[in-house]
């Protein structure tokens, strides 16, 4: 009896360190965030007013806004996604399903990892000689096609994972009835992993909104309002790049402005993703 | 045929004659010398039974004996795995379904599968029963939802769904789950029906009333069953093979692999001896 009482307080000590150990760390990382919020609102205070939206970048020392750069971004992030999306769930589908365990879904496999994994101003530089050094022109859509670059290996990977984690009852049922492979993939698989492939896109949408190496080297910026795909145009992060080097109060301020506009964004779509996802679990049990 | 049949059982079990005798008719399903070979592993072993029409077969034996591997030949649903293959015959209404010539499409439309687990599909509760349906036929919204209502009343679950049949099904219990599945599977009017451990992932209620109706059932569908649980076999089951290794080691009446069993290793098995 002795016995199993102190292994009984031995057990109680070791959960409340991993408790309090958990804890601390989930403390340190929420730490971090909330003061990244914090000094952004707070440095950004000043131009976080309806202008802000409204309004164009200003010249040096004038009143204005992050209206065109909120634009160009929201602009070529949808258009990445449109690009990247359905060449990453395509791709990613025909990893899980058609190319599981052959030599080729394993070597592309990795290159996605690669890719994945790749500095983003890379991705720049090789948009910036494949097109804009062709064209002789910076351009939105320059800039759209290096986000792509960054969304597909994101998609992909997701869509892979999604799809390998629906049971492979799923498909037999599914084939047992006579459909055939490329049906059951479309209307069932794809179907049943739908949350999760959502889910990588919105993380996908997440990573390139704050992307500012690709940007440089092919949208470059726009003072202006602009919605010339064909034409340099402004995006937030460029914007902040550009802002908060410079020496004028009024730029630093829309900096940080823009700086808390993002991460607030980014902090909602991880937070929809995961979402998504949870409630996709609850309805696969 | 039911003479070369027996002679072709006789190798494997001691009680052929009773297994001829106790199947007058044409065999549904003829296993002739079946092999299968699992990435090279022997899984199966000169497998041969008749599967009778119209009757309950109910496969049992300890984990790993192939069972189930036995039942995925009979739909050739193992075909979807690479490095598995299947040699012999196996003769659906006297036509070899190993065949390659043999369309899978012909095939799954006259043998429908339940999994252990059931696996409704992402969508609403009348999409599940006509998803397969619309592939293999064209059918007018009347005639569809007939077909439907038909399907679900033979798994006796219409009186439960029929107010919410746009419902998604994931929200089904887990054992209405395994009955729309075998609705969607009886939806095709397939002749034979494959129950792989259908209700081993179910409680004893959700159980009684899918052995009830597997007793409903067998009036229009032959029915193979594989389980895990001998009193399913007794209760529900015309036919009783039992398998072990691989090896088909004995198959006979129900009543008699449960009273009188020919083989020593059979009456230890369900006796509880080993397994």
């Amino acid at each position: 009896m002795a016995g199993n009482a102190s292994l009984y307080r031995w057990r109680a000590i070791k959960n409340a360190m991993a408790l309090g150990l958990g804890s601390l760390a989930t403390l340190f990382g929420l730490f971090w965030l909330v003061w990244i919020l914090g000094i952004t609102f707070l440095r950004g205070i000043d131009a976080l007013k309806p202008a802000l939206f409204t309004q164009m970048t200003p010249p040096p020392g004038a009143d204005g806004g992050l209206a065109n750069a909120l634009f160009g971004s929201v602009l070529m992030s949808l258009m990445a996604l449109a690009i990247g999306a359905p060449i990453g769930i395509c791709a990613g589908t025909w990893l899980a399903e058609y190319a599981r365990r052959g030599k080729l879904g394993e070597t592309i496999r990795f290159l996605n990892d690669i890719l994945l994994s790749a500095p983003s101003i890379v991705l720049g530089l090789f948009v910036y000689t494949l097109i804009v050094a062709q064209t002789r022109q910076f351009s939105a859509i320059a800039g759209a096609i290096a986000l792509a670059l960054l969304v597909i290996p994101v998609v992909v990977r997701t869509t892979d994972e999604m799809l390998r984690l629906v049971p492979s009852t799923m498909r037999e049922a599914a084939l047992s009835l006579g459909v055939p492979q490329w049906k059951m993939v479309l209307q069932i698989l794809l179907r049943a992993s739908r949350a999760g492939i959502v889910t990588g896109v919105l993380l996908a949408l997440a990573r390139i909104s704050g992307e500012t190496a690709p940007l440089l080297f092919t949208a470059l910026n726009n003072q202006y309002w602009s919605a010339d795909v064909t034409k340099p145009m402004a995006s937030v992060p460029v914007v902040i790049f550009q802002f908060a080097m410079s020496p004028f109060e009024s730029w630093h301020a829309l900096a940080w402005a823009g700086a808390f506009v993002v991460t607030l964004f980014v902090l909602a779509l991880s937070l929809i993703s995961r979402f998504l996802l949870a409630r996709s679990k609850v309805t696969h049990d | 045929m039911t003479d070369s049949a027996a002679a072709s059982i006789a190798p494997a079990t001691a009680a052929s004659a009773p297994a001829q005798a106790s199947a007058p008719q044409t065999p549904k399903i003829a296993v002739r010398g079946l092999d299968f070979y699992y990435h090279g592993f022997h899984a199966l072993k000169g497998i041969s039974l008749d599967i009778p029409t119209r009757q309950v077969t109910a496969i049992i034996g300890p984990s790993g004996c192939g069972k189930s591997t036995l039942l995925r030949v009979l739909n050739r649903i193992y075909a979807i795995y690479p490095k598995l293959e299947a040699t012999g015959e196996v003769l659906l209404d006297g036509e070899n379904i190993l065949d390659p010539r043999y369309s899978l499409n012909r095939l799954r439309s006259k043998v429908g599968m339940v999994f252990q687990k059931p696996v409704p599909f992402p969508m609403s509760i009348y999409d599940n029963i006509a998803y397969g349906i619309r592939h293999h036929e064209k059918l007018g919204r009347a005639a569809m939802d007939a077909r439907v209502e038909r399907a679900l009343r033979q798994a006796a679950l219409w009186d439960e769904v029929k107010d919410k049949l746009k419902q998604n099904a994931l929200g089904l219990s887990g054992g209405q789950q395994q009955r729309l599945c075998i609705a969607r599977a009886i939806a095709l009017k397939p002749e034979v029906l494959l129950l792989d451990e259908p209700t081993s992932a179910l409680d004893p209620i959700a159980t009684g009333r899918i052995e009830q109706l597997i007793e409903e059932l067998k009036r229009d569908y032959t029915i193979v069953i594989v389980t895990h649980n001998m009193q399913q076999a007794a209760r529900c089951s015309d036919h009783t093979a039992f398998m072990y290794l691989g090896e088909l080691v004995e198959f006979d009446r129900t009543e008699t692999i449960f009273t009188k069993p020919a083989r020593q290793q059979t009456e230890d098995y369900i006796t509880g001896r080993f397994g």
